[in-house]
């Protein structure tokens, strides 16, 4: 029967379909082929990173001889570390601020259910963009170049490079806004400030607060690196301290490196709780 | 079929608080959505309006707030045309009318209050407005607009948290804080339970009957209609087939709406149409005493 033949037909092609697109691996033979170019591009890597595992066996007594003399920690120099502590919370603290007060305008003018203007719209996707190729350890050897060695350069590198991540992020949320308020309040009789103010800031502002507070979190680990390259606070000390061989200033500036990440990140985690 | 008022100059009622005057509307693309509509209401008066999805209600009401300009006809709102109009003397007129949508539309973690006294907003200009600061003097206000909802008690909590029902009521809180003349609703029942969608009903009708605002509401059920409106508009294609008092409209006219209209909307209103004239036919029997013809069950 004619029938017959093309039901069997379909049936081919309906488990031809499930075998190369619906499948759970995208078919066996498109999954083994996956697996293979993972081995593949894994084996490259090996060799380019020129991975040798038997050199950590061997170089585990050099390292068992650097923690030997690391400890005790010397918490004789703790006070002359407290102002490159406080030094690398307040590069994250400034520049993560300045970051925000800067994000913000970039984000509504990057966003595509407020910006004013096509032309606007594209410069800022531009700007941000820019800023958050770069990675921050440039911007910080561009700025310690521009401004000199210093906190100063390293709040300047974080802050443009918060500004690319943040930018981004901020639009975002502004795009997935809820935009009836909006609507509602403009047929009200409220004007574009009243609304933006109104309606556009309380549906936005906590989860723009959640990811500052994220960032800002990010950022404190951040500025730790931006000192090795002359940008101020602990890293700068680190770098010192490891040139000079003083393996007990490194495991207490560790220590306190250590301290300030956990705390921020937990009194971050507690406010972005609180504000959800 | 017959044809009402289609092309027939309006009556201008004394009274006439809202008037569309041979309203058409042809869009970009060549489509007319509204031929030679009219429709008046007169404060304290309820008028819904029935058709088929594209129909042209949504744009009707569109036109009668300020929000689309007509491409023929005019709206004269309390006698001034309004269809003329442009910049600031149009969002003025347009404060007359405060329009309540399908959705609530509430800023959802403010509390209802706030939200209910950003209605306010279009008489305030100052400065502390528009940086977020709601104007205290209206607070008053906003509060005997929940009362009248009867969400009086949930005054102080987040909008996010209310029912589907009760954000509907804190929304047209909202648009009575406004203080118009007018209610404009397009289908503030279509996404509530049935239970709901009656408290709604009732609080709009309450509105036009005890504080005399004129409402127009475009609904989806004609058994709402029928029980709630002072007057039903039925629609089909852009043009009005009717209105009357619910009582003066035959349930074959109400169905005759939804027949045959070559889209998706309209077969959507197909599947669902006999049921609600069924139903519409059995409540309307019960409200009007048995005025109705029971001709069209299937």
């Amino acid at each position: 029967m004619s029938t017959t033949v093309k039901d069997r037909v379909l049936r081919d092609r309906a488990t031809r379909g499930t075998l190369f697109a619906t499948g759970r691996w995208g078919g066996s033979a498109w999954g083994f082929l996956g697996l293979l170019v993972f081995l593949i591009v894994l084996a490259q890597a090996t060799l380019v990173v020129q991975a040798r595992p038997q050199d950590l066996i061997t170089g585990a007594h050099g390292m068992a001889d650097i923690l030997r003399r690391a400890m005790p920690p010397d918490f004789s120099k703790l006070p002359d570390e407290l102002w490159p502590a406080l030094e690398t919370v307040d590069i994250a603290f400034f520049g993560t601020t300045a970051a925000v007060l800067l994000a913000v305008p970039l984000a509504i003018l990057s966003a595509h259910n407020t910006t004013p203007a096509r032309p606007l719209y594209a410069a800022a996707r531009s700007l941000i963009a820019l800023c958050r190729a770069v990675p921050d350890l440039v911007w910080a050897l561009l700025f310690v170049t521009a401004v000199g060695l210093g906190p100063f350069p390293g709040a300047l590198a974080v802050s443009v490079h918060s500004i690319g991540m943040l930018g981004r992020l901020f639009a975002e949320v502004i795009e997935d806004m809820d935009m009836g308020p909006v609507e509602a309040l403009t047929t009200t009789g409220a004007n574009r400030l009243q609304v933006f103010s109104h309606a556009v800031v309380p549906s936005v502002l906590p989860s723009l607060l959640g990811i500052a507070l994220y960032r800002l979190d990010e950022n404190i680990r951040s500025s730790l690196v931006l000192g090795f390259v002359g940008a101020g606070g602990l890293g700068f000390e680190l770098l010192t301290a490891m040139n000079l061989f003083q393996y007990r200033t490194v495991s207490l500036l560790l220590l306190l490196t250590f301290a300030i990440v956990i705390l921020t990140e937990r009194m971050s985690a507690a406010l972005r709780r609180h504000i959800a | 079929m017959t044809r009402v008022s289609n092309g027939a100059p309006s009556v201008a009622l004394p009274g006439a608080l809202i008037e569309a005057d041979g309203l058409g509307m042809r869009y970009g693309t060549g489509r007319l959505a509204l031929d030679g509509a009219n429709l008046s209401v007169a404060a304290g008066e309820l008028l819904v309006i029935l058709g088929h999805n594209g129909c042209g209600k949504s744009t009707l009401l569109k036109c009668i707030a300020g929000l689309l300009r007509p491409t023929a006809g005019r709206v004269l709102v309390a006698g001034r045309d309004i269809t003329s109009l442009s910049g600031r003397s149009l969002s003025e007129a347009r404060m007359a009318m405060a329009m309540v949508f399908q959705q609530a539309r509430l800023v959802g973690r403010r509390s209802v209050l706030a939200n209910v006294q950003c209605g306010t907003l279009g008489r305030h200009r100052t400065v502390a407005s528009a940086v977020g600061v709601l104007p205290r003097t209206e607070q008053p206000l906003a509060m005997a607009c929940l009362e009248e909802v009867g969400l009086a008690d949930f005054a102080a909590q987040r909008a996010g948290t209310l029912s589907g029902g009760q954000a509907q009521r804190a929304s047209i809180a909202r648009a009575l804080a406004q203080r118009p003349a007018a209610l404009l609703a397009d289908e503030p029942v279509a996404s509530l339970d049935p239970e709901a969608s009656e408290e709604v009903m009732r609080l709009l009708r309450r509105i036009s009957a005890e504080d005399g605002l004129g409402v127009i509401c475009v609904l989806h059920q004609p058994a709402l209609a029928r029980r709630y409106a002072d007057r039903i508009l039925g629609m089909r294609q852009g043009r009005v087939m009717f209105d009357a008092a619910p009582a003066g409209i035959a349930d074959d006219r109400m169905q005759a709406l939804y027949e045959g209209v070559a889209n998706d909307g309209a077969m959507h209103a197909g599947v669902v149409h006999t049921g609600a004239v069924q139903a519409s036919a059995a409540q309307g029997g019960m409200a009007y005493g048995g005025q109705v013809t029971h001709g069209v069950t299937t």
